[in-house]
């Protein structure tokens, strides 16, 4: 399995600049947050859907489906139990609680599938480079981008001595839950020792290429906001004002709901 | 430093996303033991642990807490690296051995007591920020975030912190000795700055709690996320105060100290 989120594809989502992909993120939270109705909510939900099938990266849900789900039900099941309504809809649930428990789930959830297509869609030196032409600086930006890549790695490497151990008969498959997580535990050691260790190397490797030399950088990835960039901004920006309008219009909310 | 804040990060990151889907409050905060590495990292690593719990932090969000709430999230782990390496020399007396492990009754004692003020420090900045936003109560929110940074922290720390500290010290990594004493902030007033930073840390905790649970009605834990008001005034302005505090007391700590005490230990060990 390939450890890495992003996935080289060539569509017209790819292709955006950086920093539209990062305005496009921060856009659809608010998006999330404007309706507190479920069906609403599913409106938000299908167009990041929308957006992130046309990226064809959707497939990248699958190693979410977990953390997804237990949010979801979760949060329904909470909400469901510590809101109050005024309609009964079974035991001591009333509906409005209900309904805004899943727009609860479907907000959440659909921030954390925003966040997914970005990774899936944006190149750790796009991100790198974004950040950096944003205004944030270079050692930051390359702090963020090197962690990203790493992060992927150190998992890998988690796998690679769990096999290892298995090979010498080590049961890490056996036994409930807590009982699997005492026998894993002590494998994590030699992971973060193996990490920690290779700071040397990585250390060296950077110096040798000139890390930090010169304080004015030049970059081999050029950024330039295009004209589909500008496009994109201009049709997300009138779907956020309607979006906006519509909610200050009265649509969204969710009547006899209380907390 | 830049190598050791993303490593610090993505060693964060990488045991923060397993543990997304056990959430607690849904949306802004899971069962976290990864929450133990920016303690240690910060002790071990200095800045490049606190740098690297705050964006370990954020690149955990992508995978199940993200949204307005991570801009606090950043600032709050920040802490949570930050206060370790920056408090730790202001125990320790001129010429006390000043060594970042918990080898010995008084340092485990101060372990542990850093440990809880940076959980507080980290839960006050969380919980203020997502009350004043409106998303979740600041009784609830700051509650959990403190007991969960703390039972991480004090239960799986000092074992972590024995098995890296000699290696860490072995390959040259300790902040203490990539920095050089210029580099570093020297403390001003630091017993001030350590008595201010308990007021603002477990002060802001506490008066937080009374105000949400007195005033607005808020529960505690994660019963208490619907409960009682949040948005109100009286937790946005009345910790401001407190959150000040932490800011002044962190320039006041300084931490050339424990640099210049790391040299003067090399030193005598190289000349016997």
């Amino acid at each position: 399995m390939d450890p890495f989120l992003y996935l080289d594809r060539d569509t017209w989502v790819h292709r955006l600049d950086p920093r539209t992909k990062m305005l496009l993120l921060l856009g659809s939270f608010v998006l999330a947050f404007l309706y507190v109705n479920p069906l609403y909510g599913l409106g938000v939900l299908a167009v990041v859907l929308l957006f992130g099938a046309s990226a064809r990266v959707l497939i990248n849900l699958r190693r979410i489906w977990f953390v997804l789900l237990m949010i979801g039900v979760m949060t329904t099941i909470l909400w469901s139990i510590f809101g109050g309504g005024t309609t009964p809809l079974f035991w001591f649930v009333e509906r409005e609680a209900f309904l805004y428990a899943v727009g609860a789930a479907l907000r959440i959830d659909v921030m954390i599938i925003a966040g997914m297509i970005f990774l899936s869609t944006t190149r750790n030196e796009e991100i790198a480079t974004g950040l950096v032409k944003l205004g944030i600086p270079y050692r930051f930006a390359f702090a963020v981008s090197t962690a990203l890549r790493l992060v992927p790695t150190i998992a890998a490497t988690g796998s690679t001595i769990g096999q290892a151990q298995r090979s010498r008969g080590l049961d890490l498959e056996s036994g409930n839950i807590i009982q699997r997580v005492r026998k894993n535990t002590p494998l994590l050691i030699p992971v973060f020792v193996s990490t920690i260790r290779s700071t040397n190397v990585f250390s060296m490797a950077l110096e040798s290429k000139g890390f930090g030399a010169s304080t004015k950088r030049t970059y081999f990835l050029r950024l330039a906001m295009k004209r589909q960039d500008a496009l994109v901004l201009l049709v997300f920006v009138l779907l956020l004002a309607a979006a906006v309008a519509l909610r200050m219009a009265g649509y969204g909310g969710l009547e006899g709901f209380s907390r | 430093m830049v190598v050791l804040v993303a490593l610090s990060a993505a060693i964060y990151a990488a045991v923060l996303i397993p543990f997304k889907g056990f959430t607690i409050i849904p949306g802004f905060t899971e069962v976290r033991p990864a929450n133990v590495f920016p303690f240690v990292f910060g002790l071990l690593f200095g800045p490049a642990g606190a740098w690297g719990a705050a964006i370990g932090n954020l690149i955990g969000d992508f995978f199940g807490t993200l949204g307005p709430g991570s801009i606090a999230g950043f600032i709050g782990n920040f802490f949570l690296g930050f206060l370790p390496y920056k408090m730790w020399g202001s125990f320790f007396r001129r010429g006390e051995n000043m060594e970042q492990n918990v080898n010995s009754g008084k340092k485990l004692a101060v372990y542990i007591a850093i440990t809880i003020l940076a959980s507080a420090v980290c839960a006050v900045w969380i919980a203020w920020f997502n009350d004043l936003i409106g998303f979740v109560p600041f009784a609830a929110l700051g509650a959990i975030i403190t007991v969960n940074n703390a039972i991480a922290g004090v239960v799986l720390g000092p074992i972590l912190l024995l098995v890296l500290y000699p290696r860490v010290k072995r390959w040259g990594l300790l902040w203490t000795e990539i920095m050089r004493p210029e580099e570093v902030s020297a403390s001003r007033l630091q017993r001030l700055g350590n008595l201010l930073m308990w007021v603002g840390g477990l002060g802001g905790l506490i008066v937080g709690l009374i105000i949400g649970v007195g005033l607005y009605e808020q529960g505690l834990a994660a019963a208490g996320f619907t409960a009682g008001g949040q948005g109100g005034l009286g937790i946005g302005l009345g910790l401001i105060p407190f959150l000040i505090l932490i800011v002044v007391a962190s320039f006041m700590l300084g931490g050339r100290e424990q640099v210049e005490a790391a040299e003067e230990e090399a030193e005598t060990s190289q000349a016997s």
